[in-house]
């Protein structure tokens, strides 16, 4: 399709989609760790290159990353674009955006995905509007229109409840980002080889804003995001007091506690493992839903999950047809039986397993 | 210090039903709110004009009933009110929405004098994509942070942030002016007051309402024509597909055994509970 300059808003460069090519994905690499939603981002970047017939391009910018170029490509991507200066020591927003956008302008992809970590979410956005690109937040998948190969970027808007085909016709580069943990990162191929690319971009350096200080959170164990086992409390537990319940069966199972949005407005557990839209995402193996009610917000934070367990004292509860198995009663005397249960169950050893079967 | 508040008014997507003859969305009547996560923004921009002196103005673009939304802004507490709304808007996309904005922060700045601050919500509920804040920077050219729970105001024009990412809490120092996002549960907050709402009434001049005559912008860069995303078509969300056995336990130990027997007969659950509770 041909844009017509004289049509398009005079604020916004007049350009051509088919000058653009190829789909690039921006990695985060802080204090000496990738990221892996970024990684991820390659599982979706590399179903869309191939359905273009495109590169797969990693974009890594920062200072001392270019030791990760190796592991991106290992991760899927076919290039690696890297920026590794000094100036870019320290996170600000406006100067990652500057030095991406360069590489934009000069590249020209036709795709731009980033993770929508809180640095993405923050990030992706200035980027979009620099470039005066239409941009996708938290897509839940990606394809491509054949005809026009336009992407087609695919998100739950609505508080979760629908899911909205987005496209960017007359604009290139088209962006998305997408959760942490939406999609799996790619297997790694110790063999894969690839072309990395080094530029030097004149970095402007942020002269109105300075970081101060920065402390990483002590949060006790694993989060949610990685764990195998997640038990998660809602405000059917009506009380903190219901959370230590649930810690006891997480431990046990060497799990992690998670909580609905409910139980934390409530007050009774940490924002940080609220799981949903406004939560985390999270895809455990198994999945212990207590006293939670299974409102959309809240389930597409597990639709990467396992097996989901629920148990809701009201046998009309919607979690019950969004489960894989369902308990109808009071989690105040089912949780203590299970966890009685399981430490008999431990005791005896892997052989007891075998009474269990056929029940 | 003058500080711009934008709000969106929203419909009330916790009170959305699904009919459960046709398994449909049921979308007519659904009440509309001022978006919840705007709120602690409005608490935050309060909060800091009763420290420092100045004034708040919330500002929205959308149709006219909105003013309902900026009414109850007036009502907490905030000083003046802009209603954005006019034809040639609709349909618009984050990045055209974001560009009535800043170019009305600017006839803000023609209209009543310097703006120091301009500060969002975390994200609306009814399309959530955090994109607000970061685009208006980026037309504005302003410095910007996301997910701030604290502000100080340390006079000279700079402020002192504290926003929480995921794994890490930081501080920083900023040169005004700015735009930050309010992180969703930074402050309670604070009830409309009968005393606001009067004061507001009285006031006729508390809610100004600007079109486009007024902000005169390029039609092509507003509304449906100056988005470059548009939506293809919407689905219902597809369902995950789950094996949805459901059981009522005649007593809890019951319930506990029919639990583990699940996990027993499933290979890979077994595989997870041999390893969790054996190490094996
Ligand atoms: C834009 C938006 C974003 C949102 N984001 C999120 C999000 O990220 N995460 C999230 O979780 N929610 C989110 N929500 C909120 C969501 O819509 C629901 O309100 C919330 O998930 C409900 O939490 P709940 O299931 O704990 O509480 P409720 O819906 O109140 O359910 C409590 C359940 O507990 C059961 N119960 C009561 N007593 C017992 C008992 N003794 N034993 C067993 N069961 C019992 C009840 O039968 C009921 O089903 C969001 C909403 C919106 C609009
Ligand atoms: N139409 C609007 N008018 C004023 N402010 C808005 C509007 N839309 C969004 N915002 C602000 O931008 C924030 C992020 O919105 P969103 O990008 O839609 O998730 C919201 O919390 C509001 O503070």
């Amino acid at each position: 399709m041909k844009v017509d300059c004289e049509k398009l808003c005079p604020e916004w460069p007049c350009e051509q989609p088919e000058e653009f090519k190829n789909v690039w994905v921006l990695i985060e690499a802080f204090e000496g760790f990738i990221s892996e939603p970024s990684l991820q981002m390659l599982t979706s970047g590399r179903k869309i290159a191939d359905k273009l017939g495109e590169k797969l391009v990693g974009v890594l910018v920062g200072y001392r990353v270019s030791g990760f170029a190796e592991e991106i490509i290992k991760h899927g991507a076919d290039e690696v674009i890297v920026v590794d200066d000094p100036g870019l020591e320290t996170y600000y927003p406006r100067v990652y955006a500057h030095v991406i956008v360069s590489l934009a302008r000069k590249y020209k992809p036709s795709v731009i995905l980033a993770p929508a970590t809180k640095r993405g979410r923050e990030l992706a956005p200035y980027i979009a509007n620099t470039l005066k690109a239409g941009i996708t937040a938290d897509c839940t998948d990606f394809d491509v229109d054949e005809s026009t190969k336009d992407v087609l970027l695919i998100r739950p808007p609505f508080a979760a409840i629908l899911l909205a085909f987005i496209k960017t016709p007359f604009r290139r580069p088209q962006i998305g980002t997408a959760r942490p943990n939406v999609f799996p990162i790619p297997p790694r191929d110790e063999g894969r080889k690839g072309e990395v690319m080094y530029e030097n971009v004149d970095v402007k350096l942020e002269d109105k804003m300075k970081l101060l200080s920065r402390k990483k959170l002590h949060r006790a164990e694993v989060g949610v995001e990685k764990a195998e086992v997640i038990v998660s409390g809602g405000r059917g537990l009506g009380s903190p007091e219901g959370f230590k319940l649930l810690e006891n069966l997480a431990e046990l199972l060497d799990g992690v506690v998670g909580a609905s949005r409910k139980a934390v407005d409530a007050g009774w557990i940490e924002e940080y493992r609220q799981i949903g839209q406004t939560g985390r995402a999270v895809k455990s193996i198994l999945y212990f839903a207590i006293g939670i009610s299974g409102a959309a917000q809240h389930m597409i934070g597990v639709r990467e999950a396992g097996r989901i367990i629920a148990v809701n004292i009201d046998p009309e509860a919607p979690i019950f047809t969004q489960s894989d198995y369902g308990i109808i009663g009071d989690y105040k005397e089912i949780i203590p039986a299970l966890i009685e249960e399981l430490k008999k169950l431990k005791e005896e050893g892997p052989k007891a397993l075998e009474k269990y079967k056929s029940t | 210090m003058r500080i711009a508040v934008g709000i969106k008014w929203v419909p009330n997507t916790q009170a959305v039903r699904f009919d459960p003859e046709t398994g449909t969305l049921i979308r007519k009547g659904i009440p509309s709110i001022v978006n919840p996560h705007d709120l602690p923004a409005i608490e935050m921009a309060l909060r800091l004009r009763d420290a420092v002196g100045g004034e708040v103005i919330a500002f929205t673009m959308a149709p006219p009933p909105a003013v309902k939304g900026l009414e109850l802004a007036l009502g907490m507490g905030v000083d003046r009110a802009i209603l954005i709304t006019d034809r040639v808007f609709a349909g618009a996309d984050t990045l055209a929405t974001s560009y009535v904005l800043a170019n009305a922060i600017s006839k803000v700045e023609r209209e009543y004098g310097k703006v120091d601050l301009v500060v969002f919500g975390q994200e609306t509920i009814d399309s959530s994509t955090a994109h607000i804040p970061g685009q208006v920077a980026s037309w504005l050219d302003w410095p910007y942070v996301y997910y701030v729970k604290d502000i100080q105001v340390l006079g000279d024009g700079r402020i002192r942030v504290v926003r929480e990412l995921e794994d890490y809490i930081e501080e920083y120092e900023i040169e005004l002016p700015a735009v930050l996002g309010i992180a969703v549960r930074a402050l309670k907050p604070r009830p409309v007051s009968l005393y606001n709402k009067l004061r507001a009434k009285l006031n006729k001049d508390t809610i100004v309402v600007w079109g486009n005559s007024e902000l005169k912008l390029d039609p092509r860069c507003v509304g449906l024509k100056g988005s470059p995303t548009i939506v293809a078509k919407t689905i219902d969300m597809p369902e995950v597909p789950r094996k949805k056995e459901v059981y009522k336990p005649r007593d809890p130990r019951d319930a506990a055994r029919w639990i583990v027997s699940k996990i027993v007969e499933d290979e890979k659950l077994r595989e997870l509970l041999v390893k969790k509770l054996w190490g094996g």
